[in-house]
């Protein structure tokens, strides 16, 4: 069965009808907004009921769009947290991939800006490996984009896509490590993205990402992960009751090979390892617990089929 | 940018140069200083790297007195100020319970306040200074060019003075040649520094 990402948006009436259709389907739900009257499911659904959802959810005003980055955790890198790049354009590309599904958080380097004095620290490296993508917001000039780029890319080993004021063409030439996504004409600026040539923008940066994490799922399908990192997600919500406590947007944040569980992990990654999923397999045995170094909360990495001969 | 009467940005990139003429009109427009600013030359050279802002004020509006903002009504014992801009309306409160005392000051309605057996001319009332809005705008000012210099470059050199100001700015030490240049840039606009 192939799940593919949707969003539902529909009317708040009648809405369960949708979320038990959906879990009836097989498919998952990710993330669920109320809206005043509206209802957001962001779920994964099986490719071939997407027409059946779509037909059920239309009495209901029911809308049904793709959402390629649904089931995905996006780090927009800033090069610090100061005016000079807040609300824009960081704040704008980050809440833009947001409307589209992803999961994105905001990383503010201590020390990103300037030309010789750039640099990123250990804590700032693991927080974006944590992370499915990185998508890098630099400023308008090339030859400090140049002689800034192979410190901040040290030790990076998630995709990246780079945005810079400079043309896409000009990007791809100076950056050295080359990335795997350039978007060229969208650095440092002051006002907000309201123009339509702007908003073409953050279409192409959204395009970008979808086309590296497509190819990151391809990469993926080669070697298919043990359980699907949603389903996952449903089981910790059933068993491990403690994570409706959590007050957190999302408590459970769904990655392309993982998860990140908002719980204390000193209390908690034990509960997770032991959690049975199905037949007596337990999350221990097909997902690696770590301990991730944003906050204290918990990272579930799940292990590909090839290294545990188990696949749920 | 039809108020200034002078802006230019000069650097050797020229997307980049695009780019930061843009960010100063946005930082310029939005602290509202293109009523202040008559000329400015902006010059950012990243290669080396420097940031130079050089620019020629206007004269400043003076201060707000009382009478800019109030009507005043002597009646018997009391004098009521019908109030016409309540942007200064707070300090000019201030004022007045600083000099009369709150119980000789009374507001019963916003547009409205009334002294009461206060010993003073209408004259002398309407003289009495609020607020000097040029502080505000030097502020406003140093916090702009802040916004548009690139934030790594955080060795400064500012200079305000009532008519001109320069600003020069560098991820490293600032040389001799760096601060020359602001006697090159004001030349440009026709103005010795």
């Amino acid at each position: 069965m192939i799940l593919v990402p949707i969003t539902y948006k529909g009317g708040i009436y009648r809405h369960s009808e949708i979320i038990d259709l959906i879990e009836d389907l097989g498919g998952y739900i990710v993330q669920k907004h109320m809206i005043a009257q509206e209802v957001v499911l962001q779920c994964f659904v099986p490719k071939d009921d997407v027409e059946l959802i779509r037909a059920i959810g239309k009495p209901l005003a029911g809308e049904v769009t793709d959402s390629p980055l649904v089931g995905t955790e996006i780090a927009i890198v800033s090069m610090s947290l100061e005016i000079h790049h807040l609300p824009h354009p960081s704040c704008d590309i980050a809440e833009y991939v947001r409307r589209l599904g992803a999961k994105s958080n905001m990383v503010g380097m201590a020390r990103g800006v300037g030309k010789r004095i750039a640099g990123i620290n250990d804590e700032e490296r693991d927080v974006i490996n944590e992370h499915d993508i990185a998508v890098y917001l630099l400023g308008n000039f090339e030859h400090c984009i140049e002689h800034k780029m192979p410190v901040l890319l040290r030790g990076i080993d998630v995709p990246v896509v780079l945005c810079g004021g400079p043309d896409k063409e000009v990007l791809e030439r100076i950056v050295e490590p080359k990335v795997d996504g350039y978007v060229g004409n969208v650095g440092r600026f002051m006002h907000r993205t309201k123009e339509s040539e702007e908003l073409t923008k953050l279409d192409e940066i959204i395009g970008e990402i979808t086309r590296v994490l497509s190819k990151r799922r391809e990469e993926l399908a080669k070697d298919p992960l043990s359980v699907s990192p949603a389903r996952l997600m449903d089981v910790i919500r059933e068993k491990v009751p403690a994570i409706l406590d959590v007050t957190s947007p999302t408590p459970l944040t769904v990655q392309m090979s993982g998860l990140r569980v908002k719980l204390p992990f000193d209390t908690y990654a034990e509960v997770l390892r032991k959690t049975e999923i199905e037949d007596g397999i337990k999350i221990g045995d097909i997902a690696d617990i770590e301990p991730s170094r944003m906050r204290d909360y918990i990272l579930v990495k799940v292990r590909p089929f090839s290294e545990t001969n188990i696949v749920i | 940018m039809q108020a200034i009467d002078y802006f230019e940005v000069e650097c050797p990139e020229k997307r980049g140069g695009e780019y930061y003429r843009q960010i100063a009109n946005d930082v310029l427009l939005d602290h509202n200083l293109l009523r202040v600013i008559q000329k400015i030359h902006i010059y950012i050279d990243p290669k080396v790297p420097i940031f130079v802002a050089v620019g020629v004020l206007k004269k400043v509006t003076s201060v707000v007195k009382v009478g800019d903002i109030a009507n005043i009504n002597p009646q018997e014992g009391k004098l009521t100020l019908a109030i016409s801009d309540e942007t200064w309306l707070a300090p000019m409160l201030k004022i007045f319970w600083d000099r009369f005392g709150k119980d000789h000051v009374d507001q019963p309605d916003r547009f409205t306040v009334i002294l009461y057996g206060v010993k003073a001319e209408v004259r002398e009332i309407e003289e009495i200074v609020i607020a000097d809005p040029s502080q505000a705008l030097k502020k406003d000012l140093v916090y702009a060019l802040r916004c548009i210099c690139p934030e790594g470059f955080r060795v400064r050199s500012e200079n305000y003075s009532a008519d001109k100001f320069s600003f020069v700015a560098s991820e490293d030490l600032l040389t001799d040649a760096g601060l020359a240049l602001v006697r090159e840039k004001f030349a440009l606009m026709g103005v010795t520094p």
